[in-house]
């Protein structure tokens, strides 16, 4: 007895640092000093965070929302689901249905409990088609959500999910569990009064000026958050956003790879520090193969082989972008050791072309921005040294998600974004019948890997799938992609503990300053 | 006066109704449909008929136009579908920033060029004439954009002197408020000077040759009275005018300065509404600035009359 009681007092040390891994989020150890407070400086205006008012979070409200909401879970620095408003889950044996078990003693900042009823509520109002939210889109995978106790929620799918505690951690529309009393009380207001039970509540908010956000201090997850104060801060003009950084006016700040000369800046900068993610997902083009030139799989291997992307990725970003050889990009779990990616060659390319034996006319979509414009000249000038003439048609980025809907296109853009896991995106861009599978393309063998990829858990076989989908894509040539996805943020040295930018968003609820 | 002022209420009524047209109309004929800017990537062919129906945006133009008219005139200026503010909560959330940025450039721009004005005028031809209007220029020529830049750098980055974004309310705190102000409205400003500077020069030469002002020298009075007490006052007739003619191209300058400086007042709720297709704020804001503009130009009209009785019987 006494003995055992010496060995757990001589082991205690041991246990505890085990116990502090366990907890979520915790990263190396470093000083984490409370206190402070930290002006973000954003891309875009926030314009609200009522689902039904606003449809969609743009990348400047994912940043509130990460502070002022929870998510059931949460990314960890590896990619996968941690615990956050939800502590443990289970799944039925096909993956149709998932169970949470919900954290308790977790009040929104009005006070009302969150449990299994408040997060239905949130659910039902989303799936409610008396309320049209453009946001329902985005769950439609999901049937139901019940709550037979008053911690415990129960997802129930209309197709399985094998990873969906990892899909439902972005700071999304749907996925930022709001207070019920909030939205029921505030009405038509609390678009712009958001309440959620996050590190961070809404203090004050100035139209096109700032947004503060004070430390909660009835925080569940106690000790955290370290900052008191956070402002965020819409600065439209990349040049005057980068000053302010330098200037000391803000802490962090957005910002991509179209300003690649301030990044560049940066990474000289000691004061400085330049936080990039790569991500998966990858910027994309879909040719439809149900109409010529592009219903011959040499052309379309022959455009593909012509494109060359690190000239490319100069011309557009000084060499920043990343060139990508198939849809899952380096921030993916999914590695593979031959994705099939088409070499970049010329004279193939030439050879294709002329085996096809017609010239070779045809239109691309491209979006009515600078940057649109520019991919569009570079890809032109490639596919004219293949002897292919491309047509630039410039259209609103509006008009092209309808014009790729309704297969108006010959050649059309698109993205695959960051997400844990490549299912949903995947399935629905090639799996035959789904609406985003733009290239009109069916096969038998690319229809079966998709099918048993989304319900095998076994990440090894995952994998494989996923490798031979992308190795039939780049054979058939049906899509190919040009770079991936990488985020930036750039922030003063000073700035800590922030986090990789998973789905580009720039979460500071976990920062303190050194 | 009265039936004068009566006159010109009446003729401002047909501009405003062109106005109120042409707003409507750049709103209404921009490329891309509304229903597929707000449902994007679920703008399928039911959805968007859907919605189109909901929002009245299957209508003809003129009905549509008719309707949005008939709602501005008894006040209401619709809310924007992404925010859910109304036109004019938002226009007066945001009306004194920008009030206060072109109060201040008009000021600056009057400090630097009323001064610089007089002292060409008292020696048009002269090495320091010749400078300055070389010098206004180049100025004119140099993009706000490119001037805003530059001053961020010198004097926010390099110097530290100046902060390079941001905004406090001056009820909060006026000292901050105005030193947030001082490099846009000095943006603005290095574009204003210019005009007010070169119109009063050629005023200020004009009436420097009139015969009183040679009595003046006769009578041996220092050349600084005759400049700012004899000349100045009938020579800035035309400034007043300038002036607030000026306002309508400081509004349209707001639009990028404000953007820069990430001021919050109606030049960014307008960029900012043209990129998210927000088109409620969008003609309801252009459709009050016009009225605004209007207005002044009226008022300016009014105070000319009051200067000048020659204009209000008619035989100017």
């Amino acid at each position: 007895m006494t003995n055992t009681a010496a060995a757990a007092r001589k082991h205690a040390p041991i246990f505890l640092v085990a116990a502090f891994a366990l907890l979520p989020l915790a990263g190396p150890v470093q000083a984490q000093k409370p206190g402070g407070s930290i002006t973000v400086g954003q891309e875009l205006e926030i314009t609200g965070f009522d689902p039904l008012k606003v449809g969609v979070y743009d990348t400047s409200t994912f940043t509130a929302a990460a502070a002022i909401f929870d998510t059931l879970t949460t990314l960890d620095d590896k990619g996968e689901a941690a615990p956050k408003l939800a502590v443990s889950w289970t799944h039925s044996d096909d993956y149709m249905s998932w169970t949470f078990k919900l954290r308790q003693g977790v009040t929104f900042h009005d006070g009302t409990p969150f449990n299994a009823q408040a997060f239905k509520e949130n659910f039902d109002r989303q799936k409610d088609p008396a309320n049209k939210c453009r946001c329902a889109f985005y769950i439609t995978n999901v049937k139901e959500v019940l709550a037979p106790d008053e911690h415990t929620i129960v997802y129930n799918l209309a197709a399985p999910s094998v990873n969906l505690p990892a899909v439902i951690t972005i700071q999304s529309q749907n996925n930022a569990v709001h207070s019920p009393t909030a939205w029921k009380t505030k009405g038509d207001d609390y678009n712009r009064n958001p309440v959620g039970t996050g590190p961070y509540i809404l203090k004050s908010w100035t139209a096109g000026d700032r947004m503060v956000l004070e430390k909660n201090p009835n925080y569940w997850d106690k000790g955290r958050p370290y900052l008191d104060r956070v402002i965020l801060k819409p600065l439209p003009d990349a040049q005057s956003r980068f000053a302010s950084l330098q200037s000391g006016e803000a802490d962090i700040i957005w910002d991509d790879e179209n300003d690649a000369d301030n990044i560049m800046k940066a990474q000289k900068d000691p004061k400085l520090t330049v936080h990039s993610y790569k991500g998966s997902g990858a910027a994309v083009y879909a040719f439809n193969t149900k109409v010529a030139p592009f219903d011959d799989v040499r052309v379309r291997q022959a455009l593909v082989m012509a494109v060359d992307r690190p000239k490319m990725s100069q011309a557009i970003s000084n060499g920043l972008s990343r060139p990508a050889t198939n849809p899952y990009g380096d921030g993916s779990w999914v590695k593979c050791k031959d994705d099939g990616a088409l070499p970049f060659d010329v004279e193939k390319a030439k050879a294709l072309i002329k085996d096809y034996g017609k010239p070779v006319e045809f239109k691309m979509l491209v979006t009515a921005t600078p940057r649109g414009r520019m991919i569009g000249q570079v890809l032109q000038q490639f596919w004219k040294r293949a002897g292919a003439n491309m047509e630039i048609e410039q259209v609103d980025q509006a008009t092209i998600p309808p014009r790729a809907f309704m297969r108006q296109f010959q050649l059309v853009p698109w993205r695959i974004v960051d997400l844990a896991d490549p299912d949903p995106q995947m399935y629905a861009n090639f799996r035959s019948g789904s609406p985003l599978a733009l290239a009109n393309f069916t096969d038998p063998e690319l229809d079966r890997l998709l099918d048993h990829s989304r319900v095998t858990a076994d990440l090894g076989q995952r994998t494989e799938d996923y490798c031979a989908i992308s190795r039939l894509i780049n054979k058939e040539a049906i899509w190919f992609w040009t770079f991936q996805n990488t985020y930036y943020a750039l922030s003063s040295a000073k700035l800590k503990g922030f986090p990789k930018i998973y789905n580009g968003v720039i979460d500071v609820s976990n920062t303190w300053l050194e | 006066m009265l039936n004068f002022v009566v006159r010109r209420l009446l003729a401002i009524l047909p501009v405003l109704l062109a106005v109120s047209l042409l707003t409507f109309l750049i709103a209404s004929l921009l490329p891309g449909d509304l229903a597929y800017v707000i449902l994007g990537d679920q703008a399928t062919p039911e959805n968007v008929a859907a919605l189109r129906r909901d929002m009245g945006l299957d209508q003809p133009l003129w009905w549509r136009y008719l309707s949005w008219l008939g709602h501005v005139l008894q006040g209401d200026l619709g809310r924007s579908f992404r925010t859910g503010q109304t036109v004019l909560q938002a226009v007066a959330e945001r009306i004194p920033v920008s009030l206060e940025l072109m109060l201040m450039a008009e000021f600056i721009g009057l400090l630097i060029g009323v001064p610089v004005a007089i002292a060409c005028a008292a020696r048009a031809g002269g090495a320091f004439d010749r400078f300055m209007t070389g010098s206004a220029f180049a100025m004119l020529s140099m993009p706000s954009f490119l001037v805003a830049i530059l001053l961020i750098y010198l004097f926010a980055v390099e110097l530290h002197w100046l902060p390079a974004t941001g905004y406090v309310p001056f009820t909060e705190a006026p000292l901050a408020n105005l030193r947030f102000f001082v490099l846009p409205a000095l943006t603005l400003a290095l574009a204003e000077w210019p005009g007010i500077m070169r119109v009063l020069r050629s005023d200020m030469i004009a009436t420097l040759q009139e015969d009183y002002i040679a009595l003046a020298k006769a009578k041996g009075l220092k050349p600084a009275r005759i400049l700012f007490v004899h000349a100045l006052k009938p020579s800035s007739l035309t400034l007043v005018t300038v002036t607030g003619i000026n306002i309508g191209r400081l509004l349209g300058g707001t639009l990028i300065v404000e953007s820069i400086f990430a001021l919050p007042g109606i030049g960014r709720l307008l960029v900012g509404a043209i990129y998210t297709r927000d088109l409620v704020i969008l003609q309801g804001v252009v459709l009050l600035v016009a009225c605004g503009f209007v207005i002044v130009n009226f008022i300016v009209d009014m105070l000319y009359a009051v200067l000048d009785p020659r204009i209000r019987h008619g035989h100017a």
